[in-house]
């Protein structure tokens, strides 16, 4: 992924550090053990979770909700199992597709491959924030103004890399757009109107014009 | 039935050749459409009407469908390739802490035909008791030797050390032909399995409410699948009262989802058992190994033209790499420049103890215009002709011949072409090659009307001014809502975005599956025919107010009245008021296509593309493509470009990317995730245009013809000559991997 920008804090979770701090823990024991210690570790003595579930909160688009979790449930089917936020979609459950990113943080993360338990304290950010109070993100306006999809089931994760992109760059050249998404895949093969969606919203526009 | 019929003179063709003809149309039909039609929504770059459910991720596919406890189910599968299944022990499984249903798909003594082969289903309160669970069923099998190789079976012919069938051809006459013409040629091409690879994986979700059944499933065909499980079921012992089956939103499906396959009647099953709402999805790798695939083949050519590339004799014997039972391997030729020609083609599939391929996109196509046309652009260059003048001398049809000039012009033919393959173009870096190919692209996809159930569509009109049309079949990403909101507001005078249109749920009148481009053609006519008859209805309560002739009223622009009345037109909010509160219903009728020959039977093609080649890596990079395609009048423009473009994207794929990888100890597709198992990325993209012609057939009331599949033919044959011309040797093996490619430039400096 690409650089953070100055003003982020640079432990911003990402791909590499969840697997770095995985191995860490494989060794000290139990994974989901130590990433949920990390997580609670400010309120001073460690606590000892699992096996069975335990109520968790995460904070959703701006909103704080109690969660049932294993220690080993993803971010993602937290989300789509006990939320109903089914805009995150299960498609390689590996991290090779891009079909369930969200955000943490602001960065673009892979939820299949972060633990529910390690998004506690973390701001997420999912793609039905887009299009909350009757109002429609301009990006989400220039997918469809584009014509950016067909069954539309790599869209989701493609408009929340998309919106990082932007975030992160501004305003990105084709080359960047490419190089930024080449963690999602289309099977339909829609590439070349999602780079058309991103330019746009770069541009300021908001869908619709011709 | 016999309908009563009236002769009607339509304008057919495109562009400047446009002829008269009489066509036979069925009485109570809409008028037809033809190339003098002027419109103001068909054929307009309208937005998908669907665009913001699926962009904002509120869309709910069948994946996303959640009820208050609702289980998961999972499937055990076989381990082994081939053998019998001698033990299965589940009753371990059962009693681990949240599960709540067990059912058998295979009995102890039943074959095992492939890695994957369904044992039993499991279902639980989630998808992590259910992985402890599975790990209680014990299997136990007599293992018989497998192979997972095609051309390891007995029946395979017997290839040299360049991949070239050494078997001699069978005697027959045309073997004369090809040896006394003025040039001839032989070749031998392959290709790989490739697997369908749809982002939502096949599954299901099943609620039974007593004996009523409703079902969410990722299906190609909403109709098909409801009948086959509603039978399967009954033979199970438990018949449902009613099933009702939805499918609003469908995440892909290319051909792999035509059946309720395993997984929908194990999904069933556990429902009624655990008496609880159970979602089963297959995972990724079940997806890969379980759901289908376009089979490998191997192609052996051989043909004759005269010196001035009058192509006189086509010869072929090919081969299919099906799964545990032959069917489905065959492979199609490019039929337009053989037409003519003396032929012979002698086709086998050889099976081996992998899952059976189902049909893909174009099934069979992709695979023998490679071979084809990479084939006609070797023996173009042994005459010493340009291979665009080739087709043209050998293309009999008029569309396409038009096709290939606007897309030379567009795409800059002679100056992409590489004058001398396999050397550097002026001014480029040593390193790289540079080359151009071509290909064409057919199909037919005329739509039907549906046999014995003629398929239907419902238009209401609502007091409010509401309007929806309703039909039961789905929309796979095709594009087929747009399309019905885009007809429905023709013919009622509004703009696109003011129709609801409904699909994909049993209730609603029946349609075709999603195959062999039949969705649109089959159901343009009727959505249309149903919006007529719905104008009609408000255009006589409309007379009635304005005190004219029904036959008067118009309908454009929002507003319905009639220039002779003499009172003012009205906004078609009043006059939706005038309705009453019944709405008013219409049925659309599928009539069938009219009696006599269409302008084309089917829809042309075209495809360019330069490629560049890196000769240390032996990586290919696609530079840029071009597309120019029809598909009788065309209706979505901005869809039907994305469906092109898709397709060509998928081309690139199947051309430079995609195989599967087997196994051969274990029977195992080793590369059965989206991590081994490369398709097109982002990054990969080069820039693509598409154009889309249209053309009036005249064979329907919208002369509307399917578009899924004919621009998939054309992209990876017009990829493999690219290669061709860049590196001055073919690649006869898809995928054409840097592998290939350094291979192919040693042999050429050797």
């Amino acid at each position: 992924m690409t650089k953070p920008p100055p003003d982020q804090p640079q432990e911003a979770f990402s791909r590499r550090s969840f697997l770095k701090g995985a191995s860490v823990a494989t060794i000290a024991g139990t994974a989901a053990t130590a990433a949920a210690t990390a997580a609670t570790a400010t309120q001073g003595k460690p606590e000892t979770f699992g096996p069975g579930t335990h109520e968790i909160q995460l904070k959703v688009n701006g909103q704080n909700k109690l969660v049932k979790v294993e220690t080993r449930t993803t971010l993602l089917d937290a989300l789509r199992d006990q939320m109903d936020l089914t805009g995150a979609k299960k498609i390689c459950d590996r991290g090779a597709c891009g079909g369930c990113t969200v955000h943490l943080d602001g960065q673009p993360i892979n939820s299949c491959l972060t633990l529910a338990m390690d998004a506690i304290g973390g701001e997420i950010t999912t793609v039905e924030s887009l299009t909350e109070g009757g109002k429609v993100h301009p990006l989400v306006q220039n997918f469809v103004h584009c014509d950016a999809m067909q069954c539309g089931f790599c869209t989701p994760g493609m408009v929340m890399s998309s919106l990082a992109c932007l975030q992160q760059r501004g305003k990105p050249t084709r080359e960047q757009i490419q190089h930024d998404l080449s963690g999602n895949i289309c099977r339909c093969g829609t590439y070349g109107r999602i780079f058309e969606a991103v330019e746009r919203t770069a541009q300021g526009a908001q869908g619709g014009g011709k | 039935m016999t309908t009563p019929r009236q002769e009607i003179e339509l304008a057919v063709g495109f562009g400047k050749h446009i002829e008269k003809r009489k066509v036979d149309v069925p009485d109570g039909d809409a008028p037809p459409w033809d190339a003098n039609s002027k419109f103001t929504v068909v054929g307009t770059d309208a937005d998908r009407v669907d665009g913001l459910a699926k962009a904002s991720g509120r869309a709910k596919y069948t994946y996303d469908i959640n009820f208050p406890g609702m289980l998961y189910g999972v499937i055990v599968r076989a381990t082994i390739a081939k053998g019998k299944l001698d033990v299965l022990e589940v009753d371990e499984a059962r009693k681990m802490p949240g599960i709540a249903a067990v059912v058998l798909l295979k009995e102890v003594g039943n074959k095992v035909r492939f890695v994957g082969d369904p044992l039993c289903a499991i279902a639980g309160t989630n998808l992590d008791v259910i992985r402890d669970a599975m790990e209680k069923v014990r299997a136990q099998y007599t293992t018989e030797e497998h192979n997972v190789d095609f051309l390891q079976n007995p029946e395979a012919p017997v290839l040299d050390g360049d991949g070239n069938l050494i078997d001699a051809w069978p005697e027959h006459e045309i073997g004369g032909v090809i040896a006394g013409a003025e040039a001839s040629h032989e070749g031998t091409y392959r290709t790989e399995v490739q697997t369908h690879s749809s982002l939502e994986t096949h599954g299901a979700v099943a609620r039974w409410q007593g004996d009523d059944l409703e079902i969410w499933m990722s299906t190609q065909a909403t109709f098909g699948v409801r009948g086959e499980l509603a039978r399967a079921l009954d033979e199970k012992g438990h018949k449902p009262a009613s099933v009702s089956l939805h499918a609003e939103f469908v995440g892909g499906g290319f051909g792999s989802k035509f059946s309720a396959g395993v997984e929908g009647l194990a999904v069933c099953l556990l429902a009624r058992e655990a008496k609880a709402p159970v979602k089963l999805m297959l995972d990724r790798f079940e997806e890969h190994t379980c759901t289908g695939n376009r089979p490998s083949s191997l192609m052996q050519i051989r043909a004759a033209a005269k010196k001035d590339g009058t192509l006189v004799a086509w010869d072929t014997r090919s081969f299919g790499g099906v799964g545990f039972a032959p069917g489905g391997g065959g492979v199609t030729f490019p039929q337009h420049y053989i037409a003519e020609v003396q032929k012979r083609g002698a086709h086998k599939d050889l099976v081996c103890d992998t899952d059976p391929p189902r049909p893909m996109r174009a099934p069979t196509w992709p695979q023998g215009y490679f071979g084809g046309e990479l084939f006609l652009d070797e023996l173009a260059g042994k005459i010493g002709i340009d291979p665009l003048e080739f087709r043209l001398k050998n293309d009999g049809q008029v569309i396409r011949q038009e096709q290939w000039r606007m897309g030379a012009g567009k795409f800059g033919w002679l100056q992409a072409r590489n004058p001398k393959p396999g050397s550097p173009r002026d001014g480029d870096d040593p390193r790289y090659l540079r080359g151009a190919g071509l290909a064409s692209a057919r199909w037919g996809g005329m739509g039907n009307h549906g046999g014995r159930t003629p398929h239907g569509c419902t238009c209401r009109i609502h007091a409010d001014g509401k309007v929806e049309t309703r039909s039961g079949a789905q929309d796979i990403g095709t594009g087929l809502k747009t399309a019905m909101a885009m007809l429905t507001a023709e013919e009622l005078g509004l703009a696109a975005g003011a129709i609801s249109v409904f699909v994909g749920h049993t209730a609603d009148p029946s349609g075709p599956a999603a195959g062999g481009s039949t969705t649109t053609p089959s159901l343009a006519p009727v959505i249309r025919h149903a919006a007529w008859l719905a104008r009609q209805e408000l255009a006589k309560i409309v007379a009635q107010h304005l005190g004219c002739k029904p036959e008067e009223v118009t309908f454009a622009g929002g507003k319905v009245g009639a220039e002779a009345a003499a009172k003012p037109m009205l906004s078609w909010a009043d006059a939706c008021k005038l309705i009453g509160p019944n709405p008013i219903e219409t049925r659309g009728t599928r009539f069938p296509n009219y009696k006599g020959e269409a302008f084309n039977n089917g829809v042309c093609g075209c495809q360019f593309a330069e490629v560049r080649i890196d000769t240390w890596t032996g990586q290919v990079k696609v530079l840029r493509m071009l597309a120019i395609q029809d598909c009788g009048i065309v209706i979505a423009k901005k869809l039907a470009e994305s469906q092109v473009l898709g397709a060509m994207i998928q081309g690139i794929s199947y051309a430079l990317h995609e195989q599967r990888l087997m196994d051969k100890r274990s029977g195992r597709m080793l590369n059965g995730d989206f991590l081994r198992y490369k398709i097109t990325g982002p990054a990969d993209m080069p820039p693509m245009e598409c154009i889309m012609m249209s053309v009036a057939n005249g064979h329907t009331n919208t002369s509307s013809v399917g578009l899924g599949e004919p621009p998939s033919v054309a992209a990876p044959a017009a990829i493999a000559n690219a290669v061709y011309n860049a590196i001055g040797v073919p690649v006869r093996h898809l995928p054409i991997t840097p592998d290939k490619v350094l291979q192919a430039l040693a042999a050429r400096r050797a």
